[in-house]
């Protein structure tokens, strides 16, 4: 019987290195270890044996038993890695073909620029406020120190609806709405739509604005130069180099115009820059005492600062558009573009 | 404002570069927006004389000339018709690149060769225009570069100056600022003026009635003069700063307004009836022609200058026709005056004629320099014009204008700029500019500065700040940060919402638009509305850039379409896009319209980009519904109601909807009414939406609560039911919702089916309905219970039969 053990275990293990796929394997098993199966049939016929003989025969037939198990398991697993590799060398397709997409949007520029100026200034501490299109000459003009027939006032053309009724030509008149509603400090940027009758390659009837100001004890024209460089390095990138010089606002004294070192040319002379490798992005000052008294804030305990930028301006810079009425065109291999 | 290199040279010796120059004014707050090299690589124009001129043999209106340029001798043909043999010419030789790219090459004109062009002014940068070519003064060195022997090697400074600089406005004031910058002194022109011994004070006399409006007003008597042209130094400066030499008076007159910017005007004296000046207001719809011809509709505020019988100038802006200097004119009364600027500037916008004068009035002349220029342009035309003038000068002075006097504390400097400055310091800045400071009897820190009277603008403490800040270089101070007070200020909830619904619609795949918000009042007409819309209720604007921008708009649709087509002209055919912005809607009894938001979004084209592997269907009306679906979802916006039709006749009758929440209508969706197709020129089916976001927001819902998930598996039964066409599917859900059945998790129509095997006028609906406890697991007998219920309903309240 020990014999025959052995020699079950030799045809299995023959057996099983001929088998070429997994169908063949289990029907081989069975034909050793099956219910009617070579060995099964040994199992069944101990009966016989003696009482001293069983448990030893016993033991051989279970461990002959295991190791064919094991050793058909190792062939299944060996079958099926083959059949894996035979698979996987067969089955390919063209990654170069374009994947399946859905449609884009995109966000308009002057959209997509506002939103990373408004974070910028968020992460400064700075609000957001909002004031109507259709604005009060006063507001507009008056409060901001531009009387009528002030020369000033023929620096911005002006649509009006109505002698005291314009559309804003600036979104400064934010400035007078949040300060009239609220006591110092405050620290908040208005962006918005701006118009102005002017049209022409450079100049757009609409356009974009972003205001800024700041008012609480102590601010100096220092603090607007900090605020507003770091705003340069964080819209243009660290180290663009920025330069504040004098200008004139009514609502503004001292007045400071802030240009940017030329991002086409980096400051070497252009014809983007005019051969000055500087350019223009934004115009601030120090909060002129009339704009104060104007909103009854008091000049001799708050001083503060106010900024405003065209957003378009910025973003053919940031983006290099060249041409502003792309803007408001709305071509679609424009738009797709931001 | 222009202003040359050279001529700065003459009021202060500097040695600035031209490029230093300009950036040491654009840092001292006159920009420079532009510089010109006069004379800049043309070496190559040349004097030269002309041997011989003689006609073109085919051609009438030409010349060839024989050119000698001292080496060698070549032939030119020249257009011009001023010159004549012996000239000296300035001659641009072959491979000269004039300004404006203009390059000489050897040429044959009709058959003559010609090497190199005779110039014009204009032609070589120094006039704006040029009447034939430039004869130059005999003497010239023949073969020089005509620059460079002409003197003419200059820079020219065009300055873009803000309105606060009115002392800038001309080449004396600009010195005065590169005198501070550079630590030079500023030399004023001396006019070295002689008089004659005629008595001016008894041939004429000035009368000032409103000396509200023109505090001073000086006149010199300049006899016996020539009229003629000026000489080539004074046509050249006034060419190379922008104006028209017209005659050496007039040009005198020009010449100093630049020189010492303030203007002047010549009246011819014995065309002065009674030969005298009286200053006064118009009188009411009085009428004046004024030296460009025009006639003029004064009134009563309109400032004057008149003789003894009338108006003859319009004070400050423009002389008039009636006293013009003339070519027969042989004494001039020569005016320097101080002027209202409010009043110049008043008169001067009303009539629309803005001048060199009314320009530097209305910013405000300095009064101060009335007599030093009146004397400096007498003394020059009695020179360039051989008169005498006449002993005296008429100057009635009755409204005195004193020099301000501004307390400045250093301390309050040193504060807002964020600098330590000594009271010295801030002094001698001032100073340099010629504001002169005294300290304060009672207070050390505080100084008195007297504000000369050529700065009108510096009128408070503050003004001088700026001036101290300017001078001491804004690149000077410090950058820091502000330490102010903490405060949350997160994004107010409506710009908050407007971003989300922004983000929504680029996910789902819309670029977004902006237009313009004025359009034309025919705008509404070619989208058919009603005649009383109330969208035809529109903010006019009153002066408007064109008749498309005329109105403000009421409502965001015509621009999308107008979009849409100019898209699909340059073929991009697959269109999604949005507007968000508002409308401006006129409020009774408002004088501000409401500025209402509103979301616009139209789509045509295919559904999915094109691709091999991608179904290109058409877009449809439930394409932009589904935008809308998602779009309520995110705002939480619940109980919205689709409701066929809309009152809007620029949809499809049959394909559009009005949405509704309660009571409120949110807007409107449909394809675009075919017969608009046409009128807005789009060749394809558009789908668009015009929603009130304003409305959306007021219902936007908080954050329900979470809800627990199952644990337990679902049971779906899939249920097809034949319903009459009719029926719109709205009232299956309406159904379904009334039921509130137990367990029913979700319930997805799957498929509506309407053609073989379905009868006629019935559609099939195919439903899946998906059950699932909170608490067990679900059997089939306890769903097909429920389910049964489900369709029994159906049956009895629609008819439905389940197929």
């Amino acid at each position: 019987m020990k014999q025959k053990l052995a020699e079950i275990e030799q045809t299995a293990t023959e057996v099983a290195r001929t088998l070429s796929s997994e169908a063949e394997l289990q029907q081989e098993k069975a034909r050793f270890l099956g219910r009617k199966g070579e060995l099964t049939a040994i199992m069944k016929g101990m009966g016989r044996l003696s009482a001293e003989e069983r448990p030893q025969v016993g033991a051989l037939a279970n461990q002959v038993k295991e190791r064919i198990e094991a050793l058909f398991g190792r062939r299944q697993e060996e079958l099926r890695r083959q059949e894996l590799d035979r698979r996987l060398s067969t089955e390919k397709i063209d990654v170069t073909l374009p994947g399946r997409r859905s449609r884009m949007g995109s966000k308009h520029p002057i959209t997509k620029i506002t939103e990373e100026i408004i974070d910028i200034f968020a992460s400064l501490g700075f609000g957001v406020a909002e004031g109507p299109e259709v604005e009060k000459d006063f507001y507009n003009f008056e409060a901001l120190n531009i009387p009528k027939d002030h020369p000033a006032r023929d620096m911005q053309d002006t649509f009006y609806i109505s002698d005291e009724v314009v559309l804003r030509t600036h979104t400064s008149p934010v400035q007078i709405r949040t300060m009239l509603q609220q006591p110092p400090p405050v620290r908040v940027i208005a962006p918005g739509t701006v118009y102005r009758r002017d049209s022409d390659l450079t100049h757009s009837p609409m356009f974009h604005q972003v205001e800024g100001f700041l008012v609480d004890r102590d601010i100096t024209f220092g603090d607007l130069k900090g605020i507003l460089t770091t705003f340069v390095d964080e819209c243009f990138g660290k180290g663009t180099g920025v330069r504040f010089r004098p200008s004139f606002f009514p609502f503004t004294e001292p007045s400071a115009e802030v240009d940017i070192a030329c991002v086409i040319c980096g400051g070497s002379g252009c014809r983007v820059c005019k051969q000055s490798g500087w350019l223009e992005i934004l115009g601030s000052g120090m909060i002129d005492p009339e704009v104060f008294k104007a909103v009854g804030y008091d000049p001799q305990v708050y001083s503060g600062f106010a900024f405003g930028m065209g957003l378009e301006r910025i973003a053919m810079l940031k983006y290099g558009v060249n041409d502003l009425r792309l803007f408001f065109e709305n071509d679609l291999r424009f738009l797709q573009q931001f | 404002m222009k202003v040359t290199l050279n001529w700065l040279r003459e009021y202060v010796d500097f040695d600035f570069s031209a490029e230093e120059l300009a950036h040491r004014l654009t840092m001292t707050g006159l920009e420079v927006d532009a510089m010109e090299k006069l004379g800049e690589g043309l070496d190559s124009v040349i004097v030269a004389r002309l041997a011989d001129v003689r006609p073109h043999p085919d051609a009438d209106r030409l010349t060839v000339c024989t050119v000698e340029t001292g080496r060698d001798t070549c032939q030119v043909v020249c257009g011009a018709t001023n010159h004549k043999t012996g000239d000296l010419v300035a001659l641009a030789r072959v491979g000269t690149v004039l300004p404006g790219d203009f390059k000489i090459k050897k040429s044959k004109i009709r058959g003559q060769e010609s090497q190199g062009m005779l110039c014009s002014a204009s032609e070589l940068g120094l006039a704006e225009e040029a009447a034939g070519i430039l004869i130059l003064p005999a003497g010239l060195p023949l073969g020089k570069p005509f620059f460079e022997a002409s003197g003419l090697k200059d820079v020219l400074f065009e300055l873009g100056l803000t309105p606060n600089r009115p002392d800038c406005l001309s080449a004396v004031g600009v010195a005065r600022e590169v005198a501070a910058m550079s630590g030079q002194p500023l030399q004023l022109p001396d006019s070295g003026i002689k008089e004659s011994d005629h008595e001016a004070g008894s041939r004429s006399s000035v009368v000032i009635e409103d000396a509200d409006l023109c505090p001073r007003y000086a006149a010199r008597l300049i006899e016996g003069v020539t009229i003629g042209p000026s000489p080539d130094w004074l046509v050249r400066r006034v060419e190379a700063v922008g104006m028209r030499s017209i005659n050496n008076v007039v040009d005198v007159t020009n010449f100093v307004m630049m020189e010492l910017g303030h203007p002047l005007h010549a009246f011819d004296f014995n065309r002065l009836r009674e030969q005298r000046i009286v200053v006064r207001r118009a009188e009411q719809g009085e009428q004046f022609t004024t030296l460009d011809g025009q006639i003029r509709q004064l009134q009563a505020d309109d400032l004057m200058i008149c003789d003894g019988a009338g108006p003859v100038a319009l004070a400050g802006i423009m002389g008039g026709l009636n006293s013009e200097v003339e070519e027969k004119t042989a004494d001039i009364l020569l005016e320097s005056a101080y002027f209202n600027p409010t009043a110049i500037r008043r008169t001067s916008k009303r009539l629309g004629l803005h001048t060199e004068s009314s320009h530097r009035f209305e910013r405000g002349a300095d009064v101060d320099m009335v007599p030093m220029a009146l004397d400096r342009a007498a003394a020059l035309i009695a020179e360039l014009a051989d008169g005498h003038v006449a002993r005296g000068m008429l100057d009635e002075y009755p409204r005195t204008i004193p020099r301000r006097v501004i307390g400045l504390s250093v301390a309050r400097c040193s504060q807002l700029l964020g600098i330590e400055i000594a009271l010295a310091e801030v002094r001698e800045l001032l100073g340099s500019i010629g504001l002169t400071g005294e300290v304060d009897n009672g207070d050390p820190g505080q100084l008195q500065i007297t504000v000369p009277n050529y700065r009108p603008d510096l009128e408070r403490e503050v003004d001088l700040i700026e001036e101290v800040a300017r001078l001491y270089g804004y690149d000077q101070i410090p950058a820091s940060m502000p330490s102010s007070r903490l405060a949350c200020q997160r994004l107010p909830r409506h710009l908050a919402l407007e971003q989300a619904v922004r983000d929504l619609m680029i996910g789902d795949g819309f670029a977004e638009v902006i237009n313009y918000s004025f359009v034309a009042a025919e705008a509404l007409d070619k989208l058919g509305l009603a005649a009383d819309d109330p969208r035809r209720a529109h903010v006019p604007i009153l002066n408007p850039l064109s008749e498309d921008q005329a109105v403000m708009r009421t409502t965001l649709v015509p621009g999308l379409l107008e979009t849409a087509a100019g898209n699909l002209a340059y073929r991009n055919e697959d269109l999604a896009l949005f507007e968000l912005r508002p409308v401006f809607l006129p409020q009774t009894g408002e004088e501000l319209p409401r500025e209402a938001l509103r979301l616009v979004a139209l789509m045509s084209g295919r559904r999915d980009p094109e691709g091999w592997a991608q179904v290109s269907e058409a877009c449809d009306f439930f394409d932009l519904k589904g935008c809308v679906e998602d779009l309520l979802n995110m705002l939480r916006v619940t109980e919205v109601r689709w409701q066929a039709s809309t009152s809007d006749s620029f949809y499809h009758p049959g394909k559009s909807a009005s949405l509704f929440a309660g009571e409120t209508l949110l807007g409107t969706l449909g394809e675009l009414h075919p017969g608009l197709n046409q009128v807005f020129d789009l060749s394809r089916r558009v789908i668009l939406c015009d929603l009130d976001l304003e409305a959306a927001f007021r219902l936007t819902g908080e954050f329900p609560g979470f809800r627990p998930l199952s644990r337990f598996p679902d049971i779906a039964r899939d249920s097809a039911l034949l319903v009459e066409d009719e029926i719109p599917f709205r009232r299956v859900l309406d159904v379904l919702q009334r039921m509130q059945l137990k367990d029913l998790e979700d319930i997805v129509l799957f498929d509506v089916y309407r053609g073989e095997g379905v009868p006629a006028g019935k559609k099939s609906l195919a439903i899946r309905a998906r059950y699932r406890s909170l608490e067990r697991t679900l059997t089939d007998e306890m769903i097909q219970k429920q389910h049964d219920k489900l369709i029994k309903i159906l049956e009895k309240e629609l008819g439905a039969v389940l197929r």
